[in-house]
């Protein structure tokens, strides 16, 4: 257990490492510079290029960057707020994008596995059909469209929740984004915990457990639920990601100032650092969450590990 | 209570399989009874048939073409000959103002009763039937073209690291993890930012990030296989790795991966609408489906109709491919599981 954690570990720090390593070669060949203002004169973006280290050779500044990195120190903002610190800008976005997203996975996973758990045990019925043409739907439509229904009707129309974000009234402004992010979730987990329902009812040790004379209540939820979790897990980390790419396109439509917002203005607007800065959070969240779900998929599951080790 | 029994015998009807004996049918055969016999795998061909037609057809089915604006007929509604009868098509829209809401037609008003929108003009007059089948168009050649290269790459790679195995795999599967590690969104962004924005470009991206999933696929589908009398018998024979892996293990493993590259077909799909709305997309004036979204987005509480066809395409596209990909991994693979 102990070799394998490690692994990951040391896995996970590598692919760090590559990943501000390309991030950084990649803004090398971006086009246009930050000082594109025709005003300059060369001597003036001499200072400038100087005052923010861009003179220096790349591996300087690619040791630079990593050091800062790894302080937490992202540089400056060049253009979206002017020599504000990256750092601050995140802070204060940050929170209202995971705030948003742990909503979305709360939600979906919640939805998700109630939704599989009727489709299973009530299998083959009307009620099954329902909720897999509800999945298939969450699974085959963007998170956005669902964000523009969501905020034509229950917005536009009926006025029940603010179209545009509030951070005067968080709570009712982040009900529709979190909604709309959530429905992907909550398809594949349905999915999912239909088939592996489905799996575990029909397993011996379920026919032996009712046969024992056990509770309907009992077999389904401390038998079966609990066995068909464990493989749910490992669907929850690449939902989390497809999450923070749904959660920019969402934020931009409910105007909601979080980091998704913030990348999309930093693009538009080439600002390397906050670009570099943002990736960089991105990457570090999603290694972490794939180590944290792996390592806590071998601890549930012995047999996983066995089997990753002996590949 | 002397008549009930101890045992009650459990009804599990559908746990009750009568094994069914077929005459020795060809794996092809075989494959496409059971695909045709799955109704929403079909119903999801017939949408995509239905669909590419239109896509190929359907710019041309009008006298407008994608790209020509006419400023004087800027946000008409749809209107169909033969179903102005209905109210959704008979080309007026009611538009609610801070003073109430009230209908226009502007067909009638500016005296243009015979032209038709069939799908509205959107706001800069030009044809939204046209635009959306273009677009369709474009974001089809996209996701097929991104989704075939994937394949290969993918392939050859996963065939390749499994076939040799040691250190080979090693390397290749621990540079897999790495560049598995980075977000895909990263990657796309930042390559459309150094290069031109354009079809290519997007195809390139899409190409950088969605092979990982087919090489796991055909690594283990090697792993599994490898070690298979056929393979040894080849290799008896004097065969080389490269037609062990090509011409004996790859025509074997095939239906895992079209299976693979109709799911990766509407992974590519929203991809480039994401990005499209991002505004990474496909440059004006040509379109897709995303960018088609995101033009309708900037007026979609004052004229819903412009967002509507491209949404309603897009989501049967994705969930028609979905579908088919369902049927396609239960026809390759009845025993598999569903997920």
């Amino acid at each position: 257990m102990k070799k394998y954690v490690l692994k990951r570990v040391l896995t996970s720090i590598f692919t760090l490492l590559a990943i501000v390593l390309v991030l950084f070669i990649l803004m090398q060949l971006m086009p246009g510079s930050p000082f594109n203002d025709e005003k300059l004169s060369d001597d003036q973006r001499a200072v400038l290029y100087a005052k923010y280290g861009l003179d220096q050779p790349i591996v300087v500044q690619f040791g630079h960057y990593v050091v800062n990195m790894l302080k937490g120190d992202f540089g400056v903002s060049y253009n979206i707020s002017k020599n504000t610190p990256i750092s601050q800008l995140i802070q204060t976005r940050l929170p209202i994008s995971i705030n948003i997203g742990f909503f979305a996975v709360a939600l979906g996973t919640l939805v998700g596995l109630i939704l599989g758990l009727i489709a299973a045990l009530k299998r083959d019925t009307f009620l099954d059909s329902l909720c897999t043409i509800i999945s298939v739907i969450g699974v085959s439509v963007p998170s956005y469209v669902f964000a523009l229904a969501l905020s034509f009707t229950f917005g536009f129309k009926w006025r029940i929740f603010p179209m545009l974000y509030n951070s005067a009234d968080a709570l009712n402004s982040s009900v529709m984004p979190s909604v709309a992010l959530s429905m992907f979730t909550m398809a594949t987990i349905a999915r999912f915990t239909r088939s592996e329902m489905i799996e575990v009812l029909g397993s011996e040790y379920m026919l032996f457990a009712e046969s024992k004379g056990l509770s309907n209540h009992a077999l389904i939820f401390k038998h079966a639920l609990r066995n068909a979790l464990i493989p749910i897990i490992t669907v929850l980390a690449p939902l989390v990601v497809d999450l923070m790419t749904g959660s920019l396109v969402v934020e931009k439509i409910f105007a909601i100032p979080g980091v998704g917002s913030l990348l999309v203005n930093a693009i538009q607007s080439n600002d390397y650092n906050v670009v570099i800065a943002l990736s960089f959070i991105y990457s570090a969240l999603y290694i972490f969450i794939m180590l944290v779900v792996d390592i806590l998929y071998g601890v549930i599951d012995p047999r996983i590990r066995l089997g990753k080790e002996s590949n | 209570m002397a008549d009930m029994a101890d045992f009650v015998l459990k009804e599990k009807k559908s746990d009750f399989n009568i094994d069914s004996n077929y005459a020795s049918q060809s794996f092809w055969k075989e494959v496409r009874h059971r695909f045709f016999h799955k109704r929403s795998a079909v119903i999801g061909l017939i949408f995509i048939i239905l669909i590419v037609v239109f896509a190929i057809i359907g710019p041309g089915m009008n006298d407008f073409d994608y790209a020509s604006q006419e400023l004087s007929q800027k946000n008409f509604a749809p209107r169909v000959p033969g179903l102005e009868g209905w109210s959704l098509f008979d080309g007026g829209e009611t538009i609610s103002t801070t003073t109430g809401s009230k209908t226009i037609n502007q067909y009638e008003e500016k005296g243009l009763t015979d032209l038709y929108y069939w799908f509205g003009s959107d706001m800069y007059g030009r044809d939204i039937w046209t635009r959306c089948w273009s677009g369709a168009r474009v974001s089809l050649i996209i996701a097929i073209a991104a989704a075939l290269i994937d394949m290969i790459i993918g392939m050859s790679y996963g065939l390749i690291s499994g076939f040799f195995g040691g250190a080979v795999d090693m390397v290749m599967q621990r540079i897999l993890e790495i560049w598995n590690g980075i977000p895909r969104l990263v990657i796309v962004t930042l390559l459309l930012l150094i290069l031109k924005p354009g079809m290519i470009t997007i195809i390139f991206a899409l190409m950088l990030t969605e092979w990982v999933g087919m090489s796991r696929i055909s690594r283990a589908e090697m792993l599994k296989l490898k070690e298979q009398e056929f393979v040894l018998a080849s290799r008896t024979l004097g065969a080389g790795s490269f037609f062990i892996i090509f011409k004996e293990v790859l025509p074997n493993i095939i239906g895992p991966i079209i299976t693979q590259v109709m799911f990766s077909i509407p992974t590519a799909i929203f991809t480039e609408a994401f990005l499209s709305f991002v505004g990474l997309g496909i440059p004006v004036p040509q379109c897709s489906l995303g960018s088609l979204i995101s033009d309708g987005y900037d007026c979609f509480t004052t004229h819903p109709y412009q967002i509507v066809p491209p949404i309603i395409i897009m989501a049967l596209l994705m969930l028609s491919f979905n579908l088919l990909g369902d049927g396609l991994r239960e026809a390759f693979d009845p025993k598999m599981k569903e997920m």
